[in-house]
């Protein structure tokens, strides 16, 4: 067991290191002014079918989501238009860098939470959820000290049971 | 006010008051203690817990948490030089110089004395300007609240990330999700998407858990275990401060405290900016400006009073207006209005009784601070280096048992879930995630206003520039921003420089 659990953690170090050197870089700006710009011109696509009006309102459900939409646009087109200058001009614009190593660790913790969500919603019992999400972060740290599993469960199990018993929390 | 006093301290000295004052204070000195721990994440953690409770026993351990989390940031700041809140960061620069020269209880005492003093001003202040504000704000009509509201968002999104156009879209962002559910003059459903559950909206606190506590836990993959190790320096001195360093300390700790209120009392500014100025005053105005940076009394001292005089004074908005004064107070006002409380004149009139109890709460809070602060420190001190292993799985196991509690409800902690992810993909796009929750609280009170303004004027949007009181906020909107872009240029100009002599050296 040992063995096997040495030899995943060292093709993870390995898998790790490869993608730790690649990197993403988006132009943060141009990629929100875009971005935010579709949003704001869908939520304003899908309004007559997401916000019911009657004839006789003055002033209707559509009026404030629609003003905001249209500041959402105008401060996108401000974001491109600032970032299009800077490439006319030839100055440097803002990049970001996007290491692909934080983000697949970030997708497991993610698949963790979810999991742990899951486990919650099927099982009907918060506690099992709560015990799985123990386990699934002290693996991801690779956690090597048995008081640590031990005391974490015992932390997790006492906040369900305080929500539980103190605050009558029914899960 | 005076009547209002002798039955306020009746329902303020309870045994349960006082037991949630002192938990709220453990609590808050703990999670402000850990670096990565922020105060706003600990309110949030805890806010469901006061949803079973009363105004009085509720406000009382939030103000716990968010007073003595300004003093607990600096005790991992004095003592491994990492400070536990960002706005502890000024303490560090003296703090931790201090420590070294092993005079570590010193420094924390130092830090200690000075946010009471900070937080004690701040609650006075409170006390007294707080019922004349409220005064003010009855005279406002829907259109001059309307412009309160953009007022407070302007300036939120314009300080709190790099960019004031990135902290629009955050805050429009923020509006628009606040959107979500009941219209609240027609009752007909806006944007639920065919998804029932979101007939009801989306509650501000289950949000939060996702923007402000679960982006956190997705945070961790940033950061090696070994970088989150963390050690602590034993405190073995006397802690003894000379008659002449008090001295010293008189003038930056009052200064400060007066530059703490005045910037807690911005809406959008807070503690960081205010223990940085006066940090900066303090050392201008010293007739030992070299030591600052060395392990200076006064540098200490300054920053930790700026800091905690904030926390009273960013309740002066929140509790006159309904606008919140920072991120950690917005939150705590669904704990106010949960009880049926709602900011305004009446708060201070109708429910004096339970606002002044409030009020001088914050007193108590900062005196049951001082007395932990003096006996406890040294727990703090090792609480500070609990290993993440423990941390994370127990902060995750606070999110969704927070999340399901508001309704009893896994769909709620499925949006936390949605809310986590969306705040890690706007953090990678740096927009701001204090604009959203502003516009989330404010969301509801700026579309009724508007709304109902433009009903009055029959469509007219001029309402909105009409009396003096729209032509003052209009005006201080424009300051404001000016002030903000010139400010944005000064720092961009200073980062060139610094690019450009690096590249020279």
């Amino acid at each position: 067991m040992k063995h096997w659990v040495s030899q995943f953690n060292a093709r993870m170090d390995r898998w790790g290191e490869r993608l730790s050197q690649k990197e993403l870089r988006i132009p943060v700006d141009l990629t929100v002014g875009i971005l935010f710009f579709l949003f704001a011109l869908a939520i304003l696509l899908v309004m007559p079918q997401q916000v019911a009006i009657s004839e006789k309102d003055a002033v209707n459900g559509r009026a404030f989501p629609t003003l905001l939409m249209v500041v959402m646009m105008i401060c996108c087109v401000m974001l491109v238009g600032k970032e299009l200058y800077k490439i006319v001009t030839k100055q440097p614009l803002n990049w970001k860098t996007i290491n692909l190593q934080t983000e697949l660790k970030a997708l497991v913790i993610l698949a963790i939470l979810v999991v742990t969500y899951l486990l919650c919603r099927f099982t009907d019992l918060f506690v099992v959820g709560a015990v799985f999400c123990c386990l699934g972060f002290l693996v991801y740290f690779r956690c090597k000290k048995p008081s640590y599993y031990v005391i974490t469960i015992t932390i997790a199990v006492v906040i369900w049971a305080a929500f539980r018993f103190a605050l009558h929390v029914e899960f | 006010m005076l009547q209002y006093i002798l039955p306020a301290t009746g329902l303020l000295f309870t045994l349960e008051n006082i037991l949630w004052i002192n938990i709220g204070v453990f609590v808050g000195s703990v999670f402000a203690a850990i670096p990565g721990l922020s105060v706003i994440l600990c309110v949030i953690l805890f806010l469901p817990v006061t949803y079973t409770m009363t105004a009085i026993p509720g406000m009382m351990f939030l103000l716990g948490i968010y007073c003595a989390g300004g003093y607990g940031g600096s005790v991992s700041a004095i003592l491994i030089n990492t400070p536990g809140t960002p706005h502890a960061a000024a303490t560090m620069l003296d703090g931790h110089p201090l420590s070294r020269q092993g005079r570590t209880k010193a420094a924390l005492k130092i830090a200690l004395y000075a946010s009471t003093f900070g937080g004690i001003f701040s609650a006075l202040m409170l006390l007294f300007l707080g019922p004349q504000v409220a005064k003010v704000a009855a005279q406002l009509g829907t259109a001059e609240y309307f412009m309160v509201c953009v007022f407070g968002l302007t300036i939120i999104a314009g300080v709190s990330g790099k960019s004031i156009i990135r902290g629009l879209v955050s805050a429009c962002l923020g509006l628009l999700i606040s959107c979500i559910g009941t219209d609240p003059m027609t009752s007909y459903d806006r944007f639920t998407f065919g998804i029932p559950r979101l007939y009801l909206g989306l509650d501000l606190a289950v949000c939060l858990i996702g923007l402000f506590a679960l982006v956190e836990i997705l945070a961790k993959a940033e950061k090696s275990l070994g970088e989150l190790h963390l050690d602590t320096t034993k405190i073995k001195d006397d802690g003894k401060i000379t008659r002449q360093e008090y001295k010293r300390m008189a003038r930056p700790v009052l200064m400060s405290s007066i530059i703490g209120v005045l910037v807690g009392i911005i809406p959008g500014t807070g503690a960081s900016e205010a223990s940085w100025f006066s940090y900066n005053t303090a050392k201008n105005l010293s007739k030992h400006p070299e030591e600052f940076g060395n392990g200076s009394v006064e540098g200490i001292a300054a920053a930790e009073s700026a800091n905690n005089a904030v926390t009273g004074a960013t309740l002066i908005p929140l509790l006159t207006l309904g606008i919140p004064g920072d991120g950690t107070v917005a939150i705590m006002l669904s704990a106010l209005m949960i009880n049926g409380l709602n900011p305004g004149l009446s708060l201070f009139t109708t429910d004096g009784d339970i606002m002044y109890a409030i009020m001088l709460g914050l007193i108590l809070v900062n005196l049951f601070m001082f007395i932990q602060g003096k006996f406890l420190t040294t727990l703090f001190a090792k609480v500070v280096s609990i290993p993440q292993e423990i941390l994370t799985p127990i902060i995750v196991i606070f999110c969704f048992a927070g999340a399901y509690s508001v309704n009893e409800n896994y769909f709620d902690v499925a949006v936390a879930l949605v809310f986590g992810a969306l705040a890690w993909i706007l953090r990678k796009l740096e927009l701001p995630p204090v604009p959203i929750l502003l516009g989330l609280v404010l969301g509801r009170m700026t579309e009724t206003n508007f709304r109902r303004a433009l009903l009055i004027s029959n469509g007219d949007p001029s309402i909105f520039l009409q009396s003096i009181y729209c032509k003052i906020f209009l005006a201080l909107i424009i300051i404001a921003v000016a002030a903000i872009i010139r400010g944005k240029l000064k720092e961009q100009k200073a980062a060139k420089a610094a690019a450009v002599q690096k590249e020279s050296n």
